[in-house]
């Protein structure tokens, strides 16, 4: 599907991968590697999720590495996702898109998480557990 | 079966909507009558409402700010009047019916007014600054507009079915629930924005698609002209910013129509929760109606100094840097919210370091028009207008970018006369310099200058008249929104305010008489050349308008300022170049689906308004069909011969080979 | 003006990564001056920048959980009511069916028309397992009393998980659009571009998933 122009330095659309040796849409293999790899790391999320050997205040950080790993995962092996400036296009938007994703949501937590200069004083653990950080 | 609707939503004892919607409906009933005497149906159905030309499409966006801008206007002036007779009197606006108006006037201007309008100049010029032959998906951006339309029609027909939205043109939560706003009015605002979102979303990644992939060969970053960087950061904006919208106002949705506790007081909802989400969308919205507008005052510095931008990189970099860090900032209008003195401080000082970008850009325009030779015609004269206004307005936003100021100077006038000092000042003059620059382009014929330069002074008096006073009258304690003024020391500035009113008044005037005598006057300011201005951008090499295809054969760019060089070979050479071969060229099929889909939006949002649940699944359904059969459609394009390009083409050539004989002549 | 056609290898004389204008012996232009992109680069492209949005509007949702996790009103907290079988079946579910899009993918491309309609069959199959069982869960929740109106933190679950939920139920109609698309018009230009498209979606789904179970699911399961 990725055509060439006259030089073949035509860029790869989103989901194709590099132009050139690797050809269209990837191969069996590496989809399979994916799956496997993809696999393994839900399977590691639900055993630190429910440890008792990991320290509990570290699981959230261990969960999220997971996490990102897999998103790794997913982007490389599914969505061909790579660095080459063939790519540069879809990985500078990929890019863009996080930075926006990682302010709003660490935005609002650090925001809210502090909102509580006009309160009164707060009696009851539920209240309080309003500003307490989901992390 | 017609779910909350009934006879009691139409408006029959209230005078002022009354009278507006009786109005409204005669002049519209006029048009229609009018466009069948003359029998123009076919031909508006097959050239404007199915068309899928990023011209007419830009065209039909323009037109429909305009006439929002006027609805919009027409709030303003009630708002000032009853402030002014609002003294220790009450005014002739009910409290419930002037909220009505000071939301309806906020959320008009900015989501119907003022977002087409800029959009619509986006749409037009790019692709021509670009040197291509349309956007990058020409169908969606007739569905992103028709739903724009759909969303300002939901929007008026509130005035007569129904009522507004009483909670300013941000629905702060709670006041926006259910149960502090238990009639339609907020029902309206969230469905008329979020169909609109949508058209402005797609619109958003049209252009940024169009932009990054789909310039005209050498066209590389760094030769674009500056107005598509401009819009390529806007529609960045607006790529990362609407979802926040969208998702922002579906909670708010599913608090009214499901009982959902996302902002609620009670079961552990959180009111402020709105505020932060609704400004993170909020603070790049303002960005993504100035960038634009800078851009076009680059174009026009440019254009009217006979000089090229100065500092392009830095411009460039600016842009980018405005982008990104536009997206940090959105605290600052909640310093008050109370998240604290460190949260406050890091905002604060980010919103003073945004102000850099502008200040960057400010510069280099007045080292463009320095040592250039300038020609004070009306868009150059919008230009400085902007300069002078928007400098004041900037600088009130960095003192309020200060906490401990913002404290103070929170929702008073003080705020409200900073945000109109550079949307007014900033965008809307923007706009009116892009429409009176572009227009010739668009319909062959410039706009006449007598009454521009008029509109423009007016304006300009107008401006400063109405909005100096708001900044005297936020110092001396005047909060934003007032029903009624207890305090009479208020009173001079407020007569003041108000007759600036009446200035603007004239300057909208002007402008609607400067486009009537234009178009009664359309053969003697004929643009023969398609190069009214001298410009020195690719839009300028098409003849006005330019024909469907835009360039009969692509050009091929070799500098930045991708028509000024070639222009300065044809007269160096005294000919033009040469005439390329021409090719039969594919252009994309008109086709209903924008304006079908969108009437269904409309249906869908009214009948989600009134809660008429089986029309919600009939729209529905509709739109889904519509949708599948424009996907099964077999013929995409249609092709023009190369007799037909030829033949346009050579036209073109021989009204610019006429002015280089002139220009020899002479 | 056209360079010459060369292989890759050879054509990039100058370091690739270099940043500005590509100088290298060639005189070859810069990356950027190329003209436009192919329809289908440019039709895949403006599709993954709606996604990226369409990641921005789940970042809002996800924002809105994020704080209102604890307010659970007095009410039942996610460690309660969270059935980690019933996730992990689901996950299985959803990448499983991530594989078999792929899979659909490269049959397409070797326009071989059984074997991608039985993948994408397959696809929509398991994408409809999973949706069965999420409606199941929010059945079961709602029954208990567990319902979004209990909480704001319910509110946020509810409408973060079923915001995903909608995007699969969007997806299988997409699906089975496609199938029958396939089905009449064949591997048609258009018709490959919006089946690729389908694919970045399907995968952009199950990489949203993962931050849901992450964060909505084993977060919660480990308070």
């Amino acid at each position: 599907m990725t055509e060439r122009t006259e030089d073949g330095r035509e860029d790869a659309a989103p989901g194709e991968g590099s132009s050139g040796a690797r050809g269209t849409s990837g191969d069996i293999s590496g989809y399979t590697m994916g799956l496997a790899l993809a696999a393994l790391l839900t399977f590691l999320s639900f055993v630190v999720a429910d440890s008792e050997v990991i320290w509990h205040p570290a699981i959230p950080a261990a969960l999220i590495a997971l996490a990102i790993a897999q998103m790794g995962v997913h982007l490389v092996f599914f969505l061909h996702i790579t660095s080459g400036p063939d790519n540069a296009n879809n990985s500078l938007a990929l890019a863009f898109g996080v930075f926006i994703v990682v302010l709003v949501i660490f935005g609002s937590i650090w925001i809210m998480g502090h909102l509580n200069h006009n309160m009164m004083p707060m009696s009851s653990a539920t209240d309080q557990r309003m500003f307490k950080s989901p992390l | 079966m017609l779910g909350k609707l009934d006879w009691s939503a139409v408006p029959v004892g209230e005078p002022i909507p009354l009278a507006a919607g009786t109005a409204v409906f005669i002049i519209m009933l006029g048009v229609l009558g009018w466009i069948t005497r003359r029998g123009h149906w076919r031909y508006l159905w097959l050239e404007w409402i199915t068309s899928v030309d990023h011209k007419r499409i830009g065209v039909m966006y323009c037109l429909l700010g305009l006439v929002m801008l006027l609805r919009g206007f027409s709030d303003a002036i009630m708002m000032r009047v009853q402030q002014a007779l609002a003294i220790n009197a009450p005014g002739f606006l009910p409290p419930e019916h002037y909220d009505q108006i000071f939301s309806a006037h906020g959320t008009i201007m900015i989501f119907f007014g003022s977002m087409p309008f800029v959009i619509g100049l986006m749409n037009f010029v790019v692709p021509l600054q670009l040197g291509v032959r349309d956007v990058a998906f020409p169908t969606l951006n007739s569905v992103s507009f028709w739903l724009t339309a759909s969303g300002a029609l939901l929007v008026n027909i509130s005035l007569v079915v129904g009522e507004f939205a009483r909670t300013g043109w941000l629905p702060y939560a709670p006041l926006s629930e259910l149960a502090y706003s238990p009639g339609v009015g907020v029902d309206y605002y969230l469905w008329s924005i979020q169909i609109s979102g949508v058209g402005t979303l797609m619109s958003g990644v049209n252009l940024v698609t169009t932009i990054l992939k789909m310039r005209a060969k050498g066209m590389g970053y760094l030769r674009m002209p500056m107005f598509c960087w401009t819009a390529l950061a806007s529609n960045l904006l607006i790529v990362a910013a609407f979802p926040i919208l969208t998702a922002t106002l579906a909670m708010l949705t599913l608090d009214r129509y499901l009982g959902f506790h996302f902002f609620t007081n009670d079961a552990g909802g959180n009111p402020m929760m709105f505020m932060n989400l609704i400004w993170s969308w909020g603070h790049p919205e303002v960005y993504i109606l100035i960038l634009p507008a800078f851009g076009i005052f680059s174009e026009i510095f440019s254009t009217f100094s006979g000089k090229p931008l100065f500092g392009y990189r830095s411009m460039v970099a600016a842009t980018l840097f405005i982008c990104v860090v536009s997206f940090t900032v959105w605290l600052h209008h909640f310093f008050t919210m109370g998240a604290g003195a460190d949260v406050n401080a890091a905002f604060g000082i980010a919103t003073s370091v945004i102000a850099v970008g502008t200040g960057v850009k400010i510069y280099n325009w007045l080292f463009t028009i320095y040592g250039g030779r300038i020609r004070f015609d009306t868009p150059m004269l919008w230009a400085l207008g902007f300069m002078v206004t928007f400098i004041v307005g900037g600088m009130s936003g960095v003192l309020l970018a200060v906490p401990p100021a913002d404290f103070m100077l929170h929702n008073s006038m003080f705020l409200v006369a900073h945000f109109h000092n550079v949307i007014v000042g900033g965008v809307l003059f923007g706009a009116f310099a892009g429409m009176i620059y572009w227009f010739p382009k668009a319909f062959g014929f410039r706009l006449h200058e007598g009454w521009g330069k008029a509109a423009f002074w007016f304006s300009l008096a107008g401006v400063v008249t109405v909005f100096v006073p708001f900044y005297v009258l936020g110092l001396e304690g005047m909060t934003r929104r007032l029903q009624h003024i207890d305090v009479s020391e208020w009173t001079p500035w407020l007569y003041v305010s108000t007759m600036g009113v009446a200035i603007m008044l004239v300057g909208v005037f002007c402008q609607v008489a400067q486009l009537v005598v234009s178009i009664l006057n359309r053969e003697a300011l004929r643009d023969e050349t398609g190069d009214p201005w001298d410009g020195r951008s690719l839009e300028w090499s098409t003849a006005s308008p330019p024909p469907t295809f835009n360039f009969a054969v692509p050009p091929d760019v070799t500098g930045q300022e991708a028509y000024w060089g070639v222009k300065q070979r044809a007269i160096k050479a005294e000919r033009l170049s040469d005439e390329p071969d021409y090719e039969a060229i594919e252009i994309p099929r008109n086709t209903p689906t924008g304006f079908i889909t969108a009437f269904f939006a409309t249906t869908t949002g009214f009948a989600l308004i009134w809660y008429i649940w089986w029309l919600v699944i009939v729209s529905l359904l509709g739109a889904y069909a519509t949708f599948v059969v424009f996907a099964w459609r077999d013929v995409g394009e249609t092709e023009i011969s190369v007799e037909e390009v030829r033949c346009i083409d050579r036209a073109r050539r021989a009204a610019r080979e006429a002015r280089l004989a002139q220009k020899e002549e002479a | 003006m056209t360079a010459p056609v060369a292989p890759r290898a050879e054509a990039n004389m100058g370091d690739p990564y270099v940043l500005g204008r590509n100088v290298n012996a060639g005189g070859e232009e810069d990356r950027s001056e190329g003209g436009g992109a192919s329809k289908s680069i440019v039709t895949l492209y403006g599709f993954w920048i709606f996604l990226l949005s369409d990641i921005v509007m789940f970042s809002g949702f996800f924002a809105s959980y994020a704080v209102l996790v604890g307010a659970t009103a007095g009410g039942p907290d996610g460690s309660s009511l969270f059935e980690l079988t019933r996730i992990k079946l689901e996950t299985g579910c959803l990448l499983l069916s991530s594989y078999t899009c792929g899979m659909s993918a490269i049959a397409a491309t070797r326009r071989t028309l059984a074997l991608t309609e039985i993948w994408l069959l397959v696809t929509g199959l398991l994408g409809a397992g999973f949706l069965g069982l999420e409606l199941q869960e929010f059945a079961k929740l709602i029954a208990q009393g567990a319902g979004p109106q209990r909480s704001a933190f319910l509110s946020g679950f509810f409408a973060l998980v079923g915001c995903h939920g909608v995007h699969v139920v969007a997806g299988l109609l997409w699906l089975g659009t496609m199938m029958a698309q396939i089905w009449v018009k064949g591997f048609r230009a258009d018709v490959m571009r919006r089946l690729m498209c389908f694919s970045l979606f399907w995968h952009a789904l199950d990489i949203i998933w993962v931050a849901l179970i992450t964060i909505v699911y084993l977060m919660g399961h480990a308070r």
